[in-house]
């Protein structure tokens, strides 16, 4: 829209020139014209056309749709990952295996620190206890 | 400050899988989309086809609308880019090789009766259909579905004053068309 100051400066031209009212005076009327153009006839059953494809889409793509899935398994995800965090389903800390408890007992590594040790050198740690069989805990790894 | 949207309570139901609610927000805005994809389809047969596309992808993709349009504003930018897939994928060549119609030769004041509603829609899709997509847009978007210039700027993702020229630049192509019309009364 145009302020006070440009509207008066354009109807002040407007007075003057034919051209520009005539051009003015077209948009104004195409405007009209398309404003009143009449609805869109909706064929009948359009809708329920519409509902069709959507049933039809979810039907066959539906089990593929990884979004579906995703919001789907999202309460059972968030489940999951608070019951990881409560630590349900995890050894307690006495449960070590008897390498690992030797395996902490000769690095003098606390159990916290085993948890993620014992996947990386376990192996050494078994060696260790069958080349030293008498010290604690060899006994048990067989 | 944002407008509210009157579509909002049944757009979050509807997000939430009610089929209900999404058949009452076809219902109100079918015959907008539905003259929409019309007009950008110069009046093909294809408009039907393409305004269910519109409301099924709308439908997939509700989840990610925010609110931060109208949801008609937002329907409509999904019906523009379902007519635009639609266009490029006919190809431009497909209308090297299309056969002129009747249709194509006759102007817009040799249909009659002119003054029967459906006659006066199908002259100014046809009148529409000469002009180039990105004129055809903006005032169809403009003059027959009533949107503002910034949301047709924002739709189209052009400046305000692009839109403003596209608008005068199809009214002016569009007047000779019209011309037996618009020396009628407009009669709604």
């Amino acid at each position: 829209m145009l302020d006070g100051e440009r509207r008066a400066m354009l109807d002040a031209h407007l007075a003057v020139c034919g051209a520009c009212r005539a051009s003015l005076g077209d948009q104004i009327a195409v405007r009209a014209w398309l404003t009143n153009t009449p609805d869109a006839c909706v064929p009948d059953g359009f809708r329920d056309r519409v509902r069709a494809r959507i049933e039809k889409d979810e039907g066959v793509f539906g089990v593929a749709d990884f979004r579906l899935w995703t919001l789907r398994l999202a309460p059972l995800a968030a489940l999951l990952a608070l019951a990881a965090c409560l630590g349900l389903g995890a050894k307690p800390s006495g449960a070590l295996t008897g390498a690992t408890t030797v395996a902490a007992a000769s690095t003098g590594f606390s159990p916290s620190r085993v948890v993620d040790w014992e996947r990386t050198v376990s192996g050494d740690a078994l060696l260790e206890a069958a080349l030293f069989p008498s010290q604690a805990g060899a006994a048990d790894v067989r | 400050m944002p407008r509210l949207d009157a579509d909002r309570a049944l757009v979050e139901a509807a997000a939430g899988g009610d089929r209900d609610a999404f058949d009452e927000l076809i219902r109100r805005h079918e015959s907008a989309i539905l003259g929409l994809c019309r007009a950008l389809s110069g009046g093909s047969a294809d408009a039907e086809d393409l305004a269910q596309e519109v409301f099924v992808r709308a439908w997939k993709s509700l989840r990610t609308f925010r609110g931060d349009s109208a949801f008609r504003t937002w329907l409509h930018r999904v019906a523009i880019n379902v007519a635009r897939t639609h266009h490029a994928s006919r190809g431009k060549i497909m209308r090297l090789f299309r056969p002129v119609s009747p249709r194509d030769e006759d102007p817009p004041d040799a249909v009659e009766p002119i003054d029967t509603r459906l006659a006066r829609r199908d002259i100014v899709e046809r009148a529409l259909a000469t002009l180039p997509d990105e004129l055809r847009e903006a005032i169809t978007l403009r003059d027959l579905q009533g949107l503002e210039y910034r949301e047709i700027a924002a739709l189209l993702d052009v400046p305000i004053g692009t839109v403003e020229s596209r608008i005068f630049r199809a009214r002016q192509r569009l007047r000779p068309l019209l011309a037996p019309l618009l020396d009628r009364p407009v009669t709604s």
